[in-house]
């Protein structure tokens, strides 16, 4: 488990003067959920392709299980991918479509049927081997993509944005069996998205790519909770994103001032960062507690009042928008049973654990 | 209105539908009327004219003109395939020039494509090609633009995806020519041949100036007994051909499943 499947040593892609990936390097360790997590246009499906073999890198190298890719076409680098819009081949039932793999590689007819069976029963289409991918439902068809991909046995699977076609319940169920099928069959999975939540759920790291640099690799909840940059903070989960106009010491206690209007919070300076470098805070909206009155909130050293602007029903969560004396808006998340009876244009207090205020320095 | 309108489009289908069928109806009552006066009575007809066919001077200008669609066909259909292919794939330099070219014989007359073949064959001193060799390059200039355009058209529906998702799974470039592009676009290429086959089987303004005597298409032969008599052994001919293109149709049909490509529908 400690070989890397992956290994990425300073590529760089350029299309004309387009320069799409920055000198990235990246290892993926044997068997690991890996998700390249970002916005469109940020590298990538580019870092993907390059991994399949479709798109070369201008400089740098890619090895696969130690070897590396130069010159290597993507028929014979022997991993597997699932395309976004699936590209079923239509022509062919579905037992075809998922037997096709080792059908190229000239398998045993018994054996291929055999592999076709059992892929199919893991994505549980079995049933559906006579079928057309036209007259299978999308969800199908993304399963039969998965069966596939997976009925080769590659040790190392490619998914590209794989769910983005499905409706949210879909993807919801998807994404569990997805983690199940990866643990099972302990393959490598790397996995391109641009939904953050799908990433959190799956991934056991996330690799944060933006403008072509990866900006954050770490395991979700290390993301989540340390991000390292504001683009991060902003990307992954909700937050409360404020520039910091201040920041000074008083004995041992680190002050911020927030925006030009006076707010102020305390905050803790984490080890190995200079308080001086922070730019900007991050707070998470859970983190944000909401009271309706002034002896509903503890009494931390972060205490605000403001009025309640807005509330987006969530169903379980209240998103709750909070317009702070100075004009600053604050969200928080708010369990739903726990204050059911707030309403806008309400005056509600605040609290935030200083430990909670994240500082970044970029 | 709507009801209006939907009884107006009704009409004017059946009228077109018979404006194409009526002719066709009194070529086949000219084929069955025991002479040249054409008889709509069921009870006087005979398949007399129908027996005359089968001599040799039917015959053989019939398996003629066969054998040259069926050659003009699967040759059409190589070329098409090969050259779609270079310029559907950008494959080489200048593709857009040469679609243009391959297309461009469509936009000269077939009486001028003609004279000029023959001239090129004559003056470039090929007498043995005057012929059939002749017909058969004649036609292939004829239908390659159709059959060209038929296959680049579905090549370039071709989902690029669905090659990578097969390479991805190993297949070589021959694997994936083999088993994913050429079925998928079957269709447009048995549609393309269709064309080859219908245009070579009943033309005549190419193949007037190639036949040599004693070696003469359908067509052709027709045009020459029309010019000493009219009698309903033309008729008979006429119909026979008809039968015989539909069922050629139906064949490749068959083959190429591309009915749902011709009227857009989906199958």
């Amino acid at each position: 488990m400690n070989s890397n499947d992956i290994e990425m040593v300073s590529v760089t892609k350029t299309f004309g003067s387009n320069l799409v990936v920055n000198n990235i390097d990246l290892a993926i360790p044997t068997g690991e959920f890996v998700s390249i997590l970002g916005p469109s246009g940020c590298g990538k499906t580019t870092t993907l392709n390059m991994i399949a073999g479709f798109a070369q890198p201008s400089s740098g190298e890619i090895r696969i299980r130690g070897k590396s890719q130069r010159g290597v076409p993507p028929e014979k680098r022997g991993i597997g991918m699932v395309f976004q819009n699936y590209a079923l081949f239509p022509h062919m039932t579905i037992a075809e479509n998922v037997g096709f793999g080792l059908k190229m590689k000239k398998r045993p007819a018994g054996e291929t049927r055999d592999a076709v069976q059992n892929a199919l029963r893991r994505v549980h289409l079995d049933g559906f081997e006579n079928r057309y991918p036209k007259e299978l439902s999308g969800g199908q068809q993304q399963r039969t993509a998965l069966a596939r991909a997976i009925a080769p046995e590659p040790s190392l699977l490619l998914l590209d944005e794989p769910l983005s076609n499905l409706d949210l319940k879909l993807r919801e169920a998807m994404r569990v069996e997805l983690k199940d099928i990866q643990e099972q069959l302990a393959m490598t999975f790397v996995y391109v998205t641009h939904d953050q939540d799908e990433a959190m759920a799956m991934s056991d790291r996330i690799v944060v790519m933006q403008d072509g640099v990866i900006a954050q690799t770490g395991r979700p909840a290390e993301i989540y909770e340390h991000p390292r940059s504001s683009f991060v903070a902003d990307f992954i989960g909700k937050s409360n994103l404020l520039p910091i106009s201040d920041i000074r010491q008083i004995e041992n206690d680190w002050f911020v001032s927030l925006g030009t209007k006076g707010l102020t919070l305390s905050v803790f300076i984490p080890d190995g960062m200079s308080g001086h470098d922070a730019r900007y805070c991050c707070i998470r909206p859970e983190a944000v507690r909401l009271a309706v009155t002034d002896e509903g909130i503890p009494p931390l050293p972060n205490r605000l009042e403001g009025t309640l602007s807005r509330i987006v029903n969530l169903g379980a969560y209240f998103d709750c928008f909070i317009t702070l004396k100075d004009g600053t808006v604050l969200k928080s998340l708010v369990r739903s049973t726990r204050l059911p009876g707030l309403a806008v244009n309400q005056a509600v207090f605040l609290s935030i654990d200083p430990d909670a205020v994240q500082l970044l320095s970029r | 209105m709507d009801r209006f309108l939907s009884i107006f489009f009704q009409l004017s289908l059946i009228l077109i539908l018979a404006f194409i069928a009526l002719p066709i109806l009194v070529v086949f009552a000219a084929s069955v009327s025991p002479t040249a006066t054409i008889t709509f009575d069921p009870s006087q007809w005979t398949l007399r004219w129908f027996a005359a066919l089968t001599a040799s001077r039917w015959l053989d200008p019939f398996l003629l003109s066969l054998k040259l669609a069926a050659v003009v066909t699967v040759l059409s259909g190589l070329l098409g395939l090969l050259a779609a292919y270079v310029v559907a794939y950008r494959k080489c330099p200048g593709h857009e020039a040469i679609m243009a070219l391959l297309v461009s014989p469509l936009a000269v007359p077939q009486i001028v494509k003609g004279v000029a073949i023959v001239l090129f064959l004559s003056s470039a001193g090929f007498y043995a090609l005057l012929g059939t060799p002749g017909l058969i390059m004649a036609h292939i200039v004829l239908t390659l633009p159709f059959v060209v355009r038929m296959i680049a058209g579905a090549m370039y529906n071709f989902d690029k995806r669905l090659d990578q998702a097969a390479r991805i799974l190993g297949a070589t470039s021959f694997q994936r020519i083999r088993f994913i592009l050429l079925p998928i676009i079957k269709p447009g290429l048995f549609s393309g041949m269709t064309f080859a086959f219908i245009l070579s089987f009943n033309n005549i303004p190419l193949s007037v100036f190639l036949v040599r005597p004693g070696e003469t298409t359908l067509p052709i032969t027709v045009i020459n007994h029309m010019e000493y008599s009219l009698d309903p052994v033309l008729a008979a001919v006429n119909v026979a051909s008809l039968a015989f293109i539909l069922a050629a149709i139906l064949l490749f049909e068959r083959i190429g499943g591309f009915s749902a490509q011709i009227h857009g529908g989906s199958k």
